[in-house]
């Protein structure tokens, strides 16, 4: 059935991971009986394993949620609440600004124990910035631990009004659950709509279906979409007729048409999702499709973060490459490009919207395509400038992400690197820890606010390259977990970078090669030697593992040949045993990656190059 | 040890070293027939040991002795066929045996009638070859005149003796029961009662143990007399209390440099003392005092075996009984089968085996079970000094055969 677009209410729900996003969206599902109470499971919208084992949201979902506040009556479902389930990642902050702006408001939801999280405010501010209803709501209130006194005064300390404003819930229990949906049903407006408009709809995201194509999720602004409509997209030209129309409620379901305000997905035969962009505007095919305004905020999806990505097995990478361009079907914001690596082989140089975006792609090579990899170092962008002059008298320019491509020094004028503008929500407590953190990672402080007494928000200019190494590691066990990290991209600033190789066996492993700031070179090639010291097992002869500038061995450390590999007793008992443990040994040697004449196990390649565990939400 | 480039037979050019080139052992049966016993009690179990035995199961010694008489007799009863892989094609006759090992455990826990009476018993069912090889496991504690006299009026040509260590303390780390002066006895008494030939187990690389003592050790074996010495680095298993130890960071790891370097010290002065080193931790003072018995294993040839947990082997297909005494007990005292398990190998699993266990023995593998070899990873392995291949034969270096196992991954 249609709705009027008074009674539609369009929302999402703004957390930090295991604030109980999932959970609430579950219990509105319980609440209103829209899924069978057999078939509810937990995390009902988060579709993908990776979603469901780590309790993050990848991929946008909607439920179409009818809803009939108390005290109105009866006669059937009046509103139509439109929920929009959406990433929360620092990595996916340009889909989650486009979720917010197919909403009319956002559900802040805060751990009453836990407080706002970094991520949590800056994605409430890009809610506030879309111009969003905000609805502040504090989870978890039965927990022992929770103050939610006090976390009701952060939260109105950024979006004003008074703490007793804030709904008080535990999404667990359902205990209050019913006041949020009838708070969104009071406070966040109906959307609006231009109706002499031509008709315009918002892409959010979209995901691909091997029999249909791209499914695309949108938000229709103006006017109204049928099956069979010929839709044209601004961004990419793509045109075809529209094959299904549905809507989520939360199982697909067919639907006739979807007017102004409504959420819902369609599929056109679209081959690609790169050519159903999250941000572009849908219209009606036709004359004059080209001149309909795009709706705000487009963009093309850029990389931050750039990695070589090889097959263990050289045989794979075939098989690698089908498996990336399968991906890329259902992922339009990674790049990549084939690079040869002398000790990896051939390869691809891919670009991540961050490292949760570069691990999930990877796990899910590993998972769906079973293609052993090693990932190179993670990089950023570089922007070198040369000695060398253009034609037009101007020095000449190049881009490096991958260590291997930087020229020689004395080519070099000089080096940027990309910075990020940090935003670091910590207890007061740690404010000393995490300035010295900051310093010690090259970044400089823009601002510190008091949210509360307690409670510090400390903006940076860091580097992007020491935030992709271990720096949230870090931030965290100096704040014993309770600090939290955001960031967005910022200018390109000069750099006094130098490129830092490891040699294993005299033999430089260009997968181990580094732009690092030249202050912290000698830390990264000492680390980096000691860790192979121990991740690479001992050999049939002395192994030197060398870290350099240049010709110039910042550190060294040597693996000893080993002078013992035997069995000391093989009698009668220990035959069966001792052949079926060397065919495993055998078969795990397989797995090595020959460098030179070294033997590298691929673990030690993952473990050698791990900047530490990345953060989620 | 010699380095890797330097031809390493040359070291090997001592007496009794020319036996390979004219008299090389094939595998198989051409490397005779063997019967292992077991008997899986101990006065007390030590923290290294991971062998199939009790210290708190002497109640069942009664019964566990009737219980592989049955076995013995049912197995040669029930014909080779019955043991052999269907497709071996063998007639149903026993071979000659060329030699019986009782190992343990403790097997002279038992009364000494009962252990000889085991050895009667398989001389009994089956035929002894005139020269066979017989050993019994003693521990020094256990051992005296009378039982040594009572073991050779039942046939027994040998006897294996652990001494591990002449350092009290190291004794005491192993937490073995005796001092280091009673192997010393007990080989006298060995000889006294007319063992012809006597073998003492060392441990080396103990937690704890000085260079100075394991020095003092090889002394003290070789002061001894006796015919034959193995020498075993300490090996920690998983489950035994040392492998908890070295897990809890109570005990250190053993550390495998030193091992190399005790070997090495090892090899000197027993090769210096006239034994030579014919296996990975085993040293002979002549060819003919080498084991035969365990060059049996080494060669991939045919044994019964006995007792719980026991390991036999015919003609490519091994079967191992029970390692519980109540369960193998009971299953033979019920009429059922001790066989806990088997396994019919492939030809390339016989090669892989033949190539793990000839690698171990000095001369290395008989021409005609060097399985086609990869000719790369060959090479790649004699250039980095693990084998050698000498008249058709391939043979672990000196370098090699403490890195065995690398050894074999890179060949088979």
């Amino acid at each position: 059935m249609t709705y009027p677009i008074e009674r539609i209410r369009n929302f999402c729900i703004v957390a930090h991971v295991d604030h109980g996003k999932s959970t609430l969206a579950d219990r509105m599902l319980q609440i209103t009986e829209l899924v069978d109470p057999r078939k509810m499971r937990a995390q009902y919208l988060d579709k993908m394993d990776i979603e469901r084992e780590r309790g993050i949201t990848i991929k946008a979902q909607t439920a179409r949620i009818p809803y009939e506040p108390e005290g109105r009556g009866s006669g059937g479902p009046e509103y139509l609440l439109n929920l929009i389930d959406t990433p929360g990642h620092v990595d996916f902050s340009y889909e989650v600004s486009r979720a917010l702006n197919a909403c009319e408001g956002a559900i802040l939801l805060v751990d009453a124990a836990q407080g706002m999280q970094a991520q949590t405010i800056a994605n409430l501010y890009l809610a506030l910035e879309a111009d969003l209803e905000i609805i502040p709501v504090l989870n978890k209130i039965d927990l022992p631990a929770a103050r939610p006194d006090e976390v009701a005064r952060e939260m109105t300390s950024i979006i004003g009004g008074e703490p007793s404003d804030v709904l008080r819930i535990s999404a667990k229990t359902g205990e209050g659950v019913k006041e949020v949906l009838d708070a969104i049903v009071e406070k966040v407006p109906a959307p609006r709509t231009n109706v002499d408009g031509p008709p315009r709809a918002l892409i959010f995201d979209s995901v691909y279906d091997a029999y249909r194509g791209a499914l695309v999720y949108f938000r229709v602004i103006d006017g109204t979409f049928h099956p069979g409509d010929k839709i044209h997209m601004r961004a990419t030209g793509y045109e075809n007729e529209i094959d299904d129309l549905a809507v989520h409620s939360p199982e697909e379901t067919p639907i006739r048409e979807l007017g102004p305000g409504e959420v819902g997905m369609l599929s056109a035969a679209i081959k690609e999702v790169s050519q159903a962009k999250v941000g572009d505007t849908i219209t009606l095919a036709g004359k004059g499709a080209k001149d309909v305004p795009m709706l705000p905020g487009y963009r093309e999806p850029l990389a931050m973060v750039y990695s070589g990505l090889y097959p263990v097995d050289s045989d794979d990478f075939p098989v690698l490459r089908d498996a990336l361009e399968k991906l890329q079907l259902n992922d339009a914001s990674f790049t990549f490009e084939p690079e040869t690596s002398v000790a990896l082989g051939f390869g691809f140089r891919c670009g991540f919207l961050g490292l949760l975006h570069l691990e999930i792609i990877t796990e899910r090579l590993d998972r769906e395509f079973n293609i052993p990899l090693v990932t190179s170092a993670p990089s950023v962008r570089y922007h070198v400038v040369l000695e060398a002059k253009g034609d037009d008298g101007e020095h000449l320019t190049m881009e490096v992400s991958n260590p291997q491509d930087l020229p020689e020094p004395n080519r070099i004028l000089r080096v940027e690197e990309p910075t990020v503008k940090a935003m670091i929500v910590t207890p007061n407590d740690y404010v000393g820890p995490v300035m010295q953190l900051c310093e010690g990672r090259r970044g400089q402080m823009v601002a510190m606010d008091y949210l509360t007494e307690e409670r510090v928000e400390m903006r940076y200019i860091l580097p992007l390259a020491e935030i992709i190494t271990d720096f949230f590691d870090q931030l965290k066990s100096m704040t014993r977990g309770y600090a939290s990290l955001d960031y967005e991209r910022s200018d390109y600033l000069e750099s006094d970078l130098v490129k830092v190789d490891v040699l294993l066996n005299k033999e430089p492993v260009d997968a181990f090669s580094a732009i690092v700031h030249r202050d912290r070179a000698y830390e990264y090639g000492k680390t980096m030697v000691e860790r192979l010291k121990e991740l690479i097992p001992r050999q049939m002869f002395d192994i030197p593992i060398q870290a350099a500038i240049g010709a110039k061995v910042i550190a060294r450390e040597t693996i000893k040949a080993k002078r013992k590999d035997v069995l000391a007793k093989c009698y009668g008992g220990d035959v069966s045993r001792k052949r079926k443990l060397l065919e495993k040994q055998k078969e795990g040697k397989k797995k090595m990656k020959a460098v030179g004449s070294v033997e590298v196990p691929q673990e030690a390649f993952v473990a050698a190059l791990k900047t530490g565990a990345v953060r989620q939400d | 040890m010699s380095t890797p480039d330097a031809p390493p037979t040359s070291r090997w050019l001592g007496h009794g070293s020319e036996r390979w080139l004219d008299d090389p052992v094939e595998s198989g049966p051409a490397a005779g027939f063997g019967v292992y016993l077991h008997v899986p009690f101990c006065a007390h179990r030590c923290g290294y040991c991971d062998f199939a035995t009790w210290d708190d199961k002497a109640g069942w010694m009664h019964r566990y002795v009737a219980a592989v008489h049955a076995d013995i007799a049912r197995t040669v009863a029930g014909g080779r066929r019955a043991v052999a892989p269907a497709s071996a094609e063998l007639d149903d006759h026993w071979p000659e045996v060329t030699s019986i090992f009782v190992g343990g455990g403790t097997p002279t826990l038992l009364p000494p009638d009962d252990l000889a009476g085991l050895v009667e018993r398989v001389v009994a069912e089956l035929d002894l070859a005139g020269d066979a090889e017989v050993t019994v496991e003693c521990n020094p504690e256990t051992a005296s005149v009378a039982l040594f006299e009572r073991l050779v009026a039942a046939g027994v040509t040998r006897v294996s003796m652990g001494a591990q260590s002449f350092a009290p303390h190291v004794l005491a780390t192993l937490e073995r029961q005796h001092g280091p002066e009673r192997p010393v006895a007990a080989v006298a008494e060995a000889r006294a009662a007319g063992i012809g030939s006597i073998n003492l187990d060392l441990i080396y690389g103990t937690p704890g143990e000085r260079d100075e003592d394991w020095a003092e050790t090889l002394r003290r074996v070789v002061a001894v007399g006796t015919d034959h010495v193995s020498a075993y680095a300490l090996t920690i298993h998983d489950n035994t209390p040392f492998g908890s130890a070295v897990r809890d960071g109570t005990m250190p790891a053993p550390d495998e440099d030193l091992q190399a370097d005790r070997f090495d010290v090892a090899d000197d002065v027993l090769g210096a003392a006239g034994f030579q080193h014919y296996e990975v931790s085993n040293w002979a003072r002549s060819p003919a005092l080498r084991s035969d018995h365990n060059l049996l294993y080494w060669r991939h040839g045919d044994y019964l075996a006995f007792g719980v947990g026991a390991h036999a082997h015919v003609a490519g297909r091994r079967w191992w009984s029970h390692r519980s005494i109540p369960r193998y007990v009971t299953a033979i005292e019920d009429g059922g089968s001790p066989v806990a398990m088997d396994e019919v190998l492939s030809e390339a699993e016989r090669a892989e085996e033949r190539l793990m266990l000839g690698l171990r023995v000095r001369e290395g593998l008989h021409p005609h079970d060097v399985p086609p070899l990869d000719a790369e990873a060959l090479e790649d392995a004699m250039r980095l000094g693990l084998v050698t291949t000498s008249c058709g034969r391939l043979q672990a270096t000196a370098r090699g055969w403490f890195l065995l196992d690398e050894a074999v991954r890179r060949l088979m």
